[in-house]
Parts: C-alpha cells; sequence; structure tokens
C-alpha cells in the first residue's frame, strides 16, 4: 500500500478500528517504511498528549458575570420600559406619523422636484411678507402726516357728545 | 436536580437555577473556548457571549433533545463564526506552561520533560488547523467524546467527522515531526 493511503488508516489502526486485513496491511507498511513508522509514533505521542491536555481555570470574575447575566438583562428590559409607558404614547403616535411622512418625503423619487417646489413656495412666502411689511410702513407714514388733521376732525365733531349736554 | 429540570426552572425566571447551570456547564465550555482560541482573554469573552446566547435561547431548547450536545452545537457555531470573523489562526497561543497541570503519574523527570514538550508543541500546532478539524480534535481527543456525539455537536455525518479527526492528528504529527527535525538541525 502507498504511503497516504496507510496516512489514512493510521488514526483508525490506533483505535483497533481496523479490519483484520486493513490491520494487517498496515502493520506490513509501518515495518518497511521508516517514515510511516516515524509518523505513526508521533501519532500516538500527539493523542496522548492530547488526552492529558490541561483544563484552564476560569477566573471568578467570569463566573460572577456569567452569574449576573439574568439580572443584567432584567436590568436592562427595565431601563427600556418607560418607552412603554401610556402616557408616552400619543407623544410616540405623533412621532411615528412624523417620521412615516419624512420617509415618504426623504425617499420619493422625485425628491429634487419636491424640494425646488417647497424652495419656490419659500421664497414666494417670503416676498409676501416683505410686500406687507411696505405696506404697512406706507400706512405708518401716511397715518403721521394726517395726524393733526385727524385730531382737529376729532375735537370739532365731539364724538363723545360734550356738546350736546 | 437533573439539567431538564435546571432548564424548566430557568425558563420560569429563577435565578438558583441559572447558577446551577453556570456551575454545571461553565468549566467545560471555558476549556473548550480556550482550547480552541489558545488565549485566556478570548476565552473569557466567548464564554460570556456563549452564555448570553444560552440566556436568550433557552426557551427554544427542544426537551427531546440532549441538552449537552444542544449547548455544544451552540457553542461550537459561535466559535467558528468567531474565528471566521476574527482570522484567530493569525494570533499566537498563550504560553503553555502558563497553564498547564502537573504530570498525575509517576514517572521519570526526564518523561516528563519530554511530555510537557511534546504538549507545549501540540498547543502550539493547533495553529495550524481549521476550524473544523481543531473542534473535531478538542471534542474527540482533549474532551473525550465519542465519534457519534462529535458527529451530532458538529451535524456532520460520522464518516466526516472521523476523517477529519484523522487528519488532524497527521497534521499535527507532522507539525512536531517538523518542529524535531528543526531542533536536530536536519
Amino acid at each position: 500500500m502507498e504511503c497516504k493511503l496507510i496516512e489514512n488508516l493510521l488514526s483508525s489502526y490506533l483505535e483497533d478500528e481496523l479490519t483484520a486485513k486493513d490491520r494487517l496491511a498496515v502493520e506490513e507498511h509501518l515495518k518497511s517504511c521508516a517514515d510511516c513508522s516515524v509518523l505513526f509514533d508521533l501519532l500516538r505521542d500527539t493523542q496522548e498528549s492530547l488526552a492529558n491536555f490541561p483544563q484552564a481555570e476560569m477566573s471568578e470574575g467570569l463566573l460572577e458575570r456569567l452569574y449576573d447575566i439574568p439580572y443584567r438583562r432584567r436590568k436592562f428590559r427595565l431601563s427600556l420600559d418607560f418607552l412603554v409607558r401610556p402616557a408616552l404614547q400619543p407623544y410616540m403616535a405623533a412621532a411615528t406619523i412624523l417620521l412615516t411622512v419624512m420617509s415618504f418625503y426623504l425617499f420619493h423619487p422625485e425628491k429634487s422636484a419636491i424640494d425646488k417646489s417647497i424652495n419656490r413656495q419659500v421664497h414666494m412666502g417670503y416676498g409676501k411678507i416683505g410686500k406687507l411689511y411696505s405696506e404697512a410702513e406706507t400706512f405708518t407714514t401716511s397715518l403721521g402726516e394726517h395726524k393733526d388733521n385727524i385730531l382737529d376732525t376729532i375735537k370739532r365733531k365731539q364724538p363723545f357728545g360734550r356738546n350736546g349736554e | 436536580m437533573q439539567t431538564e429540570r435546571i432548564v424548566k426552572e430557568c425558563l420560569k425566571g429563577n435565578e438558583g437555577a441559572w447558577q446551577m447551570l453556570v456551575n454545571n456547564y461553565s468549566r467545560r465550555i471555558f476549556s473548550l473556548a480556550y482550547q480552541f482560541s489558545g488565549t485566556r482573554e478570548e476565552a473569557e469573552d466567548m464564554t460570556q457571549e456563549i452564555f448570553l446566547k444560552l440566556h436568550n435561547s433557552l426557551k427554544k431548547f427542544d426537551f427531546d433533545r440532549n441538552f449537552d450536545a444542544w449547548l455544544l452545537t451552540l457553542a461550537r457555531n459561535h466559535l467558528i463564526d468567531e474565528y471566521r470573523r476574527t482570522k484567530w489562526e493569525k494570533k499566537s497561543r498563550d504560553e503553555f506552561d502558563e497553564y498547564s497541570l502537573k504530570e498525575t503519574t509517576e514517572i521519570s523527570p526526564e518523561d516528563a520533560v519530554m511530555r510537557e514538550q511534546t504538549k507545549k508543541r501540540v498547543w502550539e500546532g493547533f495553529n495550524h488547523l481549521s476550524a473544523d478539524i481543531r473542534l473535531a480534535i478538542i471534542l474527540r481527543d482533549i474532551q473525550g467524546k465519542k465519534y457519534e456525539e462529535v458527529a451530532e455537536i458538529m451535524a456532520l455525518p460520522l464518516g466526516t467527522i472521523k476523517s477529519r479527526v484523522n487528519r488532524g492528528r497527521i497534521q499535527l504529527a507532522k507539525v512536531l515531526r517538523e518542529q524535531k527535525e528543526k531542533e536536530n538541525g536536519m
């Protein structure tokens, strides 16, 4: 048998799991092949070493952390409980609606057209407010100019009826 | 208390039962993680994450299954995922001597030194094994599980497991051979 084939059988040979025919073939090969014989000895050493491998001791700190897992999880759940309080439900609903509307806007395929339209409306709004301001100023100025005339007219007419006493 | 009863008590929120579960399994899981990763630091992190996953998944446990195999499968999945994510094979392992146990059998000092030397080489040789082969070797040769149990934990056919264990042992033996040859100046 070739060395490669023997290699595949060495573990089973070591654990006495081969048929009589295969066992004999392995034994014959090991007698005649120094390389495979050395490899088999090392395989046996390896298995013996593994069987006596050290079991590392875990730290006390780790044990405490493992004990604490349910407690930490409950604490985390409690810290999030405020989110489901009934008093917060209207705010949560409002936030949900706002986020839904925002998501429609943010992910709309024609977002740039919407942006342009919003910009135009905002500019128009600014324009109207500016116009209102200027009209108000004109009105205030003309009121100032005619203040004396208006006061004279009011005095002459005596709108509160003092002449009629 | 039987493991199934402990699990049921854990599901009811009994913290004492959880502590019993931790006492029964933490050392085994820590050893598995330590032998697999090769460093205490990684092993402690992994053990904590595995127990966190265990706590989250307890309600999914099928009581018809063997709890030990179920937990080891959960640990195996976590270790292999982490191995792939972080490329452990490129990291160095802790010094072997630091945590080795004393020989319990009566042997000569020369033999003891030789055995320690072989263990050290095998320990370092673990980094040459792929994740699946490494885990199969740990379960079979270090933890002494039967091939059938290893196959159940690894969710692989029996023949595949036997072949992986054989390949792993041969790889480790070849690592030993190379190191010996280097030391002898060959």
